[in-house]
């Protein structure tokens, strides 16, 4: 139904621009225009009339002397786009058209997406980064632009990519380093930077190595500092988990890691077999003979 | 006056076919980057973004920004918002009828958080005061077009038409 | 209003006013308990008699009845007495109530008794049993009960040295700023997970560990699908689990699918959830002294021992029990119900299911705390 009737409005308005055209009423518009640049529509004919322009970016009227130019300020239309340009005069159209706004070619804003935000030290493509490239007006610049990445990891060494746009996205992927810390990853166009944080932490811990001393009736056990396979000090907070056997009887306990060391009193048991480990990883085990 | 008349009837006979769906071509993906697409992922994105047509179409048809929520974030979202709203203070609004899409995926990003496809639209554009039909004009446009993840389905985080 | 409808009426009115009368007559023993005060206890001639008595007044959180009618009451107070039964300092029993009551006769003699009293209590994660073996003595034709008090654990004046360890999370926070970062979610991975089908239905148990650096809230959902697909039932770990996981820590979970059948399932999928939350290191439970005892009646024994300076109100102990294999072949937990002090040994006791008892040949225990304040 509605299409019927939007056909009959159709016909018909189109019926008034063809006599307004037959009348000298008409307007000239420029095919393509730079977002957010000034521009102008010019008319011809007498009288005042409204120049409506819309897209699905913005919609906007211009009162207008027909014989002159309706001026679009710097700024005024700044979302690209196709739109449509109608001369109303009265309550009818008389002359219409179109025109694409097309973005700046000057990249104002990244949309930087990296992952993750965190990961272990020495992972193969480990850090994903993408880009989205915008004109000041948050337009996507479609045409081709050089985007640098670049990676600073904590021990100083620089990971550096050039990519090329396609249609205003381009990624890239990168190492973790050997080190723990903070690495910046900066994506860079034109002007526009934006910097990401990954925080590179330390792996599982490479070798579990424990010592037993007795502590009054208790038996102190303490691991040597933990550290993963590339040095680093695995984080304060990682759980050690301790356990001992005796005779059939068994204790555990969960113990984090506190100042690079686990620490826990153990029941003094002769005879009793103490080991150790951390996750995945297990460590050494330690038989108890009594301080013999 | 002869020539209206005949425009007027080739007009009728797309004007006949508002309202029915469009159609819609899908080409296998394009996809730069190392992350490959599900098959899964590329159905729902592409059928979650055809659906956004037809929010797109109502609201700007009704003057309702509300209708864009479901399916548009970001810098989409608050475009199309803005542009029904300046539509809706100068009395007018529009409306879309698409006719045809040429879909196709060409970017996924490697943190699987960003779908990028091109879709060259063939629609029916219009702008009406009041019940007045101002101007009805026929467009071939290519969309740029990326897609987020929400909680339940893809929206559309950029929507930008441009010159083939 | 029609004939038929008056006779009905009529007839509801004589039917209320006859059961009216017939319960006013001969009221049931616990109606006419509630309507009037008067109590359903029998005269405590005997011992069980004395014995019931007792656990009914502590049903009905009647203290001061119940103290009275201890024959060793001058030993200690009614306020110790309370706190025997319900706790000394916050725990689980503070929000427990007695279910029922069991009595039974141990020994007995003319003039002294032993019977067993169990207390069954309930709370909202299950219910726990308090066993006490009560010495009667009697005195006239009347027996009086000598409570074993267990009485408040003191710690010793110490100064536990504490390096505090805790972690915090600021998140991005509202809006959409798309590419901003946020922290993420911490990375987990399910280490072990094997079905077992039971009467009962299919049990889905296994081990998760934190593999990140940072503290994870975790839970485990596990889906059973059917031979085209089709989701047959979905569950969650619920409290069978550890939720609070610290970095390289691993718990295990037990997700139960009543009335489900292993046959008809084709494939499970595992679904472990994980969020970033805020958490503390501390305090650390050692599990002592854990001894499986074999069938029959297959249970684990042992005492928690909180070993910083404060105290746990709630304990929840999981175990993990393997094969000779190494493979997870049930999870056991168990709340304990009084609160641990500081260096203070709180028994545990878990049970096996029988058919799986022999093949037990290791166990990992561990133990999820709450404190009061927490988030539970």
């Amino acid at each position: 139904m509605r299409g019927g009737i939007s056909f009959v409005l159709g016909a018909l308005a189109l019926a008034a621009l063809q006599a307004s055209v037959a009348a000298g009423e008409s307007m000239t518009i420029p095919k393509q225009v730079t977002a957010g640049s000034a521009f102008s529509i010019q008319t011809t004919g007498s009288g005042p009339a409204v120049l409506y322009v819309a897209g699905p970016g913005q919609a906007l009227s211009r009162n207008v002397q027909m014989g002159e130019p309706a001026s679009f300020a710097s700024g005024a239309l700044h979302q690209a786009g196709h739109y449509l340009a109608v001369l109303v005069k009265g309550s009818s159209p008389v002359a219409d058209g179109s025109f694409d706004v097309v973005p700046a070619n000057q990249p104002a804003k990244l949309s930087f997406l990296a992952k993750p935000s965190r990961l272990p030290v020495g992972l193969r493509n480990g850090i994903s980064g993408s880009v989205y490239v915008f004109d000041a007006y948050g337009n996507l610049i479609t045409t081709p632009l050089p985007v640098s990445f670049a990676l600073s990891t904590p021990s100083g060494a620089v990971q550096k990519r050039v990519v090329t746009t396609q249609n205003g996205a381009a990624s890239t992927q990168m190492d973790s380093g050997a080190k723990e810390g903070a690495a910046k990853f900066i994506a860079q166009a034109g002007a526009a930077t934006s910097t990401r944080v990954i925080e590179q932490v330390p792996g599982d811990p490479c070798t579990l190595q424990m010592s037993v001393q007795p502590s009054g009736q208790q038996l102190s056990v303490q691991t040597a500092p933990v550290r993963d396979c590339s040095g680093n000090a695995v984080p304060d907070g990682t759980i050690v988990s301790f356990t001992e056997k005796y005779n059939g009887i068994q204790s555990t306990v969960d113990v984090p890691i506190k100042r690079g060391v686990a620490q826990v009193e153990m029941p003094a048991r002769p005879g009793a077999t103490i080991s150790v480990a951390s996750g995945v990883v297990a460590g050494n085990e330690i038989r108890w003979e009594g301080g013999r | 006056m002869n020539r209206a008349l005949l425009l007027s009837c080739a007009l009728a006979v797309s004007s006949a076919a508002f309202g029915d769906q469009p159609q819609v071509h899908v080409e296998p993906p394009h996809l730069q980057g190392p992350l490959t697409l599900a098959q899964q992922t590329e159905t729902a994105a592409i059928r979650d973004y055809l659906e956004s047509w037809k929010s797109l179409q109502t609201a700007f048809d009704q003057n309702q920004a509300a209708l864009l929520d479901a399916d548009f974030v970001g810098t989409a979202h608050d475009k199309l918002t803005s542009a029904i709203d300046e539509q809706a203070k100068l009395g007018i609004h529009t409306r879309y009828q698409d006719r045809a899409h040429n879909v196709q995926i060409v970017f996924y990003s490697p943190d699987g958080l960003s779908i990028q496809l091109l879709d060259t639209v063939d629609y029916d554009a219009q702008i009406l005061k009041g019940g007045a039909v101002l101007t009805s004009q026929h467009v071939r446009r290519r969309y740029v077009v990326v897609l987020t993840p929400t909680q339940v389905r893809w929206a559309v985080r950029i929507f930008q038409e441009e010159p083939q | 209003m029609n004939k038929g409808g008056a006779v009905l009426a009529a007839a509801i009115f004589v039917a209320t006013a006859a059961f009216v009368a017939i319960g006013t007559l001969h009221p049931v023993a616990s109606a006419d308990y509630f309507a009037r005060g008067r109590t359903l206890l029998r005269p405590s001639s005997t011992p069980e008699a004395a014995v019931e008595n007792l656990g009914s007044e502590i049903r009905l959180e009647q203290w001061q009845k119940a103290y009275s009618s201890l024959g060793n009451k001058a030993e200690f107070t009614e306020n110790e007495f309370v706190h025997d039964l319900t706790g000394y300092y916050p725990s689980l029993r503070t929000y427990a109530t007695v279910n029922s009551v069991e009595a039974h006769p141990l020994h007995a003699t003319a003039d002294t008794a032993e019977v067993q009293l169990i207390l069954h209590w309930s709370t909202v994660v299950g219910g726990f049993v308090d066993t006490r073996d009560l010495h009667l003595v009697r005195n006239g034709d009347r027996w009086a009960v000598d409570w074993p008090l267990v009485k408040r654990q003191h710690v010793p004046p110490q100064v536990i040295p504490v390096n505090y360890l805790r972690w915090d999370v600021i998140y991005r926070g509202p809006g959409d700023d798309w590419g901003a970062q946020d922290v993420e979610a911490p990375h987990v991975r399910i280490v072990d997970m094997h079905p077992e089908n039971r009467a009962e239905g299919v049990f889905v148990l296994g081990e998760l560990l934190n593999e990140d650096v940072v503290p994870a809230f975790v839970s485990v959902r596990a889906t059973l699908l059917g031979k085209s697909g089709a989701t047959i039932a979905s569950e969650g770990s619920f409290d069978m689990i550890r939720h609070t996981l610290l970095p390289k820590q691993v718990t295990p979970f037990l997700i139960r699918f009543p009335n489900a059948d292993l046959s008809k399932v084709t494939s499970i999928r595992m679904d472990p959830l994980s969020v970033l939350v805020p958490a503390s290191a501390d305090p650390v439970i050692e599990v002592q002294n854990q001894k499986y005892n074999p069938a029959p009646g297959a249970s684990l024994t042992g005492d928690l021992v909180n070993e910083s300076g404060q105290t746990v109100n709630i304990a929840h102990v999981l175990t993990a029990f393997y094969d000779k294999t190494g493979q997870v072949i049930w999870v056991g937990g168990q709340y304990v119900d009084r609160a641990l002090l500081p260096q203070t040994p709180v028994p545990f006791e878990i049970h096996v299911p029988e058919d799986l008892a022999r093949r037990v040949s290791g166990e990992r225990t561990i133990t999820a705390t709450y404190g009061l304040g927490d988030s539970m």
